[in-house]
């Protein structure tokens, strides 16, 4: 793809090119894949630590953008933001050997993100902003809530993980999305 | 569908993270999935929470990733097409359009046939669909209510009238263990653009909504059901009336209030 072609396609919004590829333009489908795919990647690898399970995550969920674009409804939510969360879903999924929904619709799970995400410029001012408030956290409530997103435990497992108490571990990870829903308003 | 929501509007967070554990959760998604105003909240929620992704170190995927994806595109699409491209390409014949021209035709008849009835089956799914989801819903509410009605350890609270509405009545089922509640009221219509809002109030410590709700005569004989904090010292319980939508804390008048 040439640089005016890239630089286009950054202007394109998700919606638009969620049009196209309701219409079978894979350029328009290569155009979201190159939006997201690092965040999807990046998300995937953290969670299953093996870079080629996280490629079949990454490529499956592109996959059926590719094949149900036509029922994703803008109004109710952001395609990155349901990237994340069935990027998320499924590589949990995978590695606690749960049954995998991988069929999971678009229209399922509609997931509203506090900000756009549609320029890289935006993503990297999000990531430093992200990882500047988890930084902030103190160490506890920043693991706890790391275990929580990353390694799909509940509240018990961490309990038993970090051998801390229940109630400890249920404060901490209420400060912490209170501190993260707070710097995100 | 009840008035009461399931879980706290600080709470759709954590229910996004995973914290809840699986059999409040199926509950909790029942409730959602017909419930709007949760769905929304439980959207946004998750988008917060999405966010933390973005801790996550930063990696690109190999190139052959995006490859073997358009590779995969484009094989779906060229066997979407292909019938076509060989129909274009292939030298006509006269003796064999009189064969391939009718069934062609018919072809494409029946086609069409099969797209209506699919379309239809689709349609008779989705209704089968929603209408179980709605007896799993009651099904559940149902449930929880004969779990906290026939518990040993559930308490009955009358609810006694206020001068602001000398001729309601009510009374609330509470089983501390469980931290559930459940309760009915005989209220006249609230005012409009107003709800009447239910509140647990411990011996220490600020009231807890127990839900929005209107009339007992708007249930359809549904008690609403609301979940209280376990462990919570709930020693008063009073009904007020706020403005649509509830308040985190009563502001309206009460118009009903019991003592444990």
């Amino acid at each position: 793809m040439s640089r005016a072609q890239r630089a286009e396609q950054q202007n394109d919004s998700d919606w638009s090119l969620l049009e196209r590829v309701v219409q079978k333009d894979e350029s328009a489908l290569a155009a979201l894949y190159d939006r997201y795919s690092g965040l999807v990647f990046a998300e995937a690898t953290r969670i299953l630590r093996d870079s080629g399970a996280a490629e079949e995550v990454l490529q499956d969920l592109f996959y059926q953008v590719w094949r149900t674009a036509e029922k994703f409804d803008p109004a109710r939510g952001s395609l990155p933001g349901w990237l994340l969360v069935a990027a998320r879903n499924r590589s949990i999924s995978r590695l606690r050997r749960r049954s995998s929904r991988d069929d999971e619709e678009l229209t399922e799970n509609s997931v509203v993100l506090p900000c756009s995400l549609e320029t890289t410029a935006a993503q990297n001012q999000l990531l430093g902003r992200v990882k500047t408030i988890l930084s902030g956290m103190p160490d506890g409530q920043r693991e706890a809530i790391e275990l929580a997103y990353f390694e799909g435990m509940t509240h018990s497992e961490i309990a038993e993980h970090l051998a801390t108490p229940l109630g400890t571990v249920k404060t901490r990870i209420r400060s912490a999305v209170e501190i993260l829903k707070q710097a995100l308003a | 569908m009840t008035n009461v929501h399931p879980i706290r509007a600080e709470e759709f967070e954590l229910f996004a993270l995973g914290a809840f554990p699986s059999e409040e959760r199926a509950s909790i998604q029942a409730h959602i999935d017909s419930c709007p105003e949760c769905a929304q909240k439980l959207a946004e929620a998750s988008g917060r929470i999405a966010l933390l992704s973005l801790a996550a170190p930063e990696q690109n995927p190999p190139a052959v990733v995006k490859q073997r994806l358009l590779e995969k595109v484009r094989a779906e699409k060229s066997s979407t097409i292909a019938p076509a491209r060989i129909r274009e390409t292939r030298p006509s014949a006269p003796w064999w359009n009189t064969i391939w021209a009718p069934a062609a035709v018919a072809l494409a008849v029946a086609t069409v046939f099969l797209w209506i009835s699919d379309r239809g089956l689709d349609q008779q799914l989705e209704q089968i669909r929603q209408t179980t989801q709605a007896y799993q819903e009651q099904t559940q509410h149902a449930q929880a209510l004969v779990n906290v009605l026939a518990a040993q350890d559930t308490v009955t609270v009358k609810l006694d009238a206020t001068p602001a509405m000398p001729k309601a009545w009510g009374y609330v089922k509470y089983n501390p263990r469980m931290g559930m509640m459940c309760y009915t009221a005989d209220l006249p219509e609230p005012p409009p653009d107003k709800v009447y809002q239910m509140w647990a109030v411990p011996m220490t410590g600020n009231p807890v909504s127990a839900g929005v709700f209107m009339p007992a005569a708007a249930h359809n004989g549904q008690m609403p059901m609301a979940k209280v904090p376990t462990g919570m010292d709930c020693k008063w319980f009073c009904v007020t009336v706020e403005p649509k939508g509830g308040r985190s804390a009563p502001t309206g008048p009460k118009v009903l209030v019991g003592t444990l």
